[in-house]
């Protein structure tokens, strides 16, 4: 249409063959920007304002095909000026597709007023022959002949859109200087574009208001200076889009909680605002502080500075940090929503981690404690079994003995072979209570240690058993009675299932760590499974916080590995936020 | 042993008192004079810093730790130079600590403590510990020589030798398995050596090292 325009325009009237060109060129960088900003911009607004651009841009080139036709010329010149009103507005909406101040809502209700009066007053009051249109047709729609009103409006109209485009370049330029360098770096085109505009535009509206012709060169840097809007616009909003790739990153570097000082570090990077600090929230002193403990200074609160801040609390509302940074970022909430949800993910990672951490501590402790709590118990039993029942029971016996004697001296060798009967079953009865106590708590082991009982127990086994014992002095009573639970529970079984005809039994300490290994050549196969009494062992061993290892390849013998710590675990958590 | 007009002069030391006052009876009863009668090791010590005995009966485990005091005891009595008989009492026959116990050297015995129900065997054991003897309950044997072995040489022992065996290991001299079993003192003689040169332990005129040497045998496996 632009060409058609061209070509129907008289020779003379004709612009220059490079101006036509870039002047077609213009609503094609824009039909293309709407294209990208479609695709990437968060609101439709941009991409739908950029198409109105498109259709509004055309008017000003096709009067030489419409001057005749009297019912469109009117409505076409009344709009002919839209292009620019849309320019402003897409400018106001930049970044994020809206109005977010009263000052950019002011402007565009001052824009619509002016062009709808604008719109009216060339309806009602344009001849031919007016303004920039070359018409012959009459205008049907016009009630009144008021040229002086009419050029007033006219020429109001332009006045009033210089001076709103100044004003948008000026505060464009404003936000932009304040800003930090991060954001300047790519919106520096956006004012700079409009700046170029909007002078141009000044000085094509004096000449206009002259009725000069206006400079060939002044109208060229115009469009250069329009067609570099979208075009900022795009470039804009994608680099906040990478910013957004970025907190996905930082997300990535922290979830697996990062201390402090790298989240400082990693939010500056993704930011790229090297002025971002991180002040935590320090429930002890109700303050919020960086990561070396300085509090956050006084006037870094103040909405007015070129800083602002973003809280960060848990979903509980437990505060958690304040995010200090450029003021300019605000216009990226999605990104400031991204790292706060990152830094948020990241400290309840850690919290979680070290709640686990402790609870797992608890339940380990307290699995040892009732471990404890048990031989304790045994050993209190068996103490008790010793010196009550069995001395009873023994001294029993001495005295039915001296009874059963007594009464032979006497003659009575029928009662003292019933006495004598009784003593034999107290005897069964005394060897009974003897093996009860001894598996309650082997007094060997209390008395002399893993080297003393383990080669006891090994010579209780029906399979010849081979033991070394290579342990310097005592070991914990816990650790003690655990190995011996498991070599006990692991002989009892070579007895029954292995079918093995030798077995070794190995147990040696390097002052750290109690290591036990049971080996037999039987059949193998064995396994970790419930109901053996291996299980039952294991939890003991876990509970000391130990391990147990079974290896029994079916034809290859079992043997079973464990190990005991000797001192306290050293609890290896690591740094954690929060 | 003890020669009928000078009784035996012996210590008692076990924190239990029932059991204290039944030995101290017993072996009253069998002639033995008991000087002392008291409750811990310690006291026990004291008792033979003043007085001379031949011999102390006593606990393995007492006061103040309740583990093995006695053994500790018989360690300090062998460590001063003593050679007293020393019985040990013990709740539990355990091979590993008789060894322990019979290791301190001659004049010793272990014992469980069921054994003080039948007179005879507590006095023939004090009196073989006060005489330089050794004593080793039999149980304990019982147990070290069903102890399962790789390559048994147990096995290649006849009955009667076997039984000549956990004699041997329980302190009998060759005199007293001849008369336990009821065989002439050249038989067991005979069986002896035919034992010794099985078991391959050499013949030795110690009595306390051949006591020593059949239980080591017995312990390996």
């Amino acid at each position: 249409m632009a060409i058609s325009g061209y070509w129907s325009t008289p020779a003379e009237a004709r612009p220059e063959t490079s101006y036509a060109t870039l002047h077609a060129l213009v609503p094609l960088v824009f039909a293309a920007c709407a294209g990208v900003a479609w695709a990437i911009s968060e609101s439709r607004w941009p991409a739908r304002l950029m198409v109105a651009f498109v259709v509004l841009w055309i008017p000003q080139s096709i009067y030489a095909v419409i001057g005749g036709v009297g019912w469109l010329w009117p409505v076409v010149r009344g709009l002919d000026l839209g292009w620019a009103v849309v320019t402003g507005i897409i400018v106001l909406i930049y970044p994020r597709g809206v109005l977010r101040e009263r000052f950019d809502r002011w402007v565009v209700g001052i824009a619509a007023v002016a062009s709808a009066v604008n719109l009216l007053a060339v309806l009602l009051l344009a001849a031919p022959g007016d303004g920039v249109c070359a018409c012959s047709a009459p205008n049907p729609y016009r009630v009144a002949a008021l040229p002086e009103l009419f050029a007033a409006i006219d020429v109001g109209y332009r006045i009033i859109g210089v001076g709103l485009a100044l004003a948008i370049a000026v505060r464009l330029l404003f936000r932009w200087m304040r800003g930090s360098v991060p954001a300047r770096t790519v919106a520096f085109l956006m004012p700079l574009a409009l700046l170029a505009w909007a002078t141009t535009l000044t000085a094509q509206a004096v000449s206009y208001a002259a009725e000069a012709r206006s400079d060939q060169m002044l109208a060229t840097i115009s469009l250069i200076a329009i067609a570099s809007i979208p075009v900022s616009f795009v470039a804009g909003v994608s680099h906040a889009r990478n910013m957004r790739a970025r907190v996905a990153d930082l997300m990535r570097i922290t979830r697996e909680g990062a201390d402090r000082g790298l989240w400082a570090e990693s939010l500056a990077r993704t930011l790229r605002d090297a002025s971002v600090r991180v002040y935590w929230w320090d429930e002890e002193r109700g303050v919020y502080a960086d990561a070396s403990g300085t509090p956050i200074p006084k006037g870094d609160a103040d909405p007015r500075g070129s800083q602002s801040v973003l809280p960060v609390a848990s979903p509980l509302g437990v505060p958690i940090a304040l995010i200090r940074h450029d003021r300019v970022l605000t216009d990226n909430m999605r990104l400031l929503d991204g790292v706060s949800s990152a830094l948020r993910l990241s400290v309840d990672n850690g919290r979680l981690r070290s709640e686990i951490e402790r609870t797992l501590a608890h339940v380990r402790e307290s699995r040892q404690r009732i471990v404890e709590a048990g031989d304790a118990a045994r050993r209190r039993i068996e103490r008790d079994l010793h010196d009550g029942a069995q001395q009873q029971l023994v001294s029993l016996a001495m005295r039915l003995r001296r009874t059963s004697d007594q009464a032979r001296d006497r003659g009575m060798p029928a009662i003292a072979d019933e006495v004598d009967a009784e003593i034999l079953l107290l005897n069964a009865a005394l060897k009974e209570l003897r093996e009860l106590a001894q598996g309650l708590h082997p007094s060997l082991l209390a008395q002399g240690g893993l080297s003393l009982a383990l080669p006891e127990l090994a010579g209780r086994c029906s399979v010849p058993t081979e033991v070394r014992v290579d342990v310097a002095g005592r070991l914990p009573e816990l650790v003690e009675a655990t190995a011996y639970f498991v070599v006990a529970e692991a002989l009892a079984n070579v007895d029954k299932h292995a079918g093995a005809t030798r077995v070794w039994i190995d147990a040696s300490s390097d002052g750290r760590e109690l290591r036990l290994t049971v080996r037999d050549n039987g059949a193998g196969g064995a396994r970790l499974d419930a109901g053996t009494g291996i299980v039952g062992v294991l939890d003991r061993v876990e509970a000391v916080g130990g391990t147990l290892e079974l290896v029994s390849e079916s034809g290859h013998g079992t043997t079973i590995t464990v190990r005991l710590p000797l001192v306290d675990g050293v609890d290896g958590a690591p740094p954690t936020l929060g | 042993m003890g020669d009928s007009t000078t009784p035996l002069r012996v210590v008692i030391a076990d924190d239990a008192m029932l059991l204290r006052e039944g030995i101290q009876k017993v072996l009253e009863d069998a002639g033995i004079e008991v000087v002392a009668s008291v409750g811990t090791a310690d006291e026990l010590l004291g008792v033979l810093d003043e007085t001379p005995v031949d011999a102390a009966v006593l606990d393995i485990r007492m006061p103040p730790g309740h583990s093995d005091e006695g053994v500790v005891a018989l360690e300090r009595i062998r460590a001063g130079g003593s050679t007293i008989g020393v019985l040990l009492l013990s709740m539990y026959a355990t091979p590993e600590y008789a060894l322990r116990v019979m290791g301190a050297g001659s004049g010793t015995g272990y014992l469980l403590k069921e054994r003080v129900a039948q007179p005879q065997t507590l006095v023939r054991a004090v009196e073989t510990v006060a005489s330089g003897g050794s004593v080793v309950d039999p149980e304990v044997v019982e147990q070290l020589v069903g102890r399962s072995r790789v390559d048994d040489p147990i096995s290649r022992l006849t009955e009667r030798e076997r039984s000549v065996l956990e004699l041997m290991a329980q302190g009998y001299s060759n005199g007293g398995i001849a008369q336990s079993l009821f065989l002439g003192l050249k038989t067991v003689e005979t069986h002896v050596r035919s034992i010794l040169q099985k078991l391959g332990l050499e013949e030795s005129r110690d009595h306390h090292r051949r006591v020593l040497a059949v239980l080591a045998l017995l312990g390996e496996r």
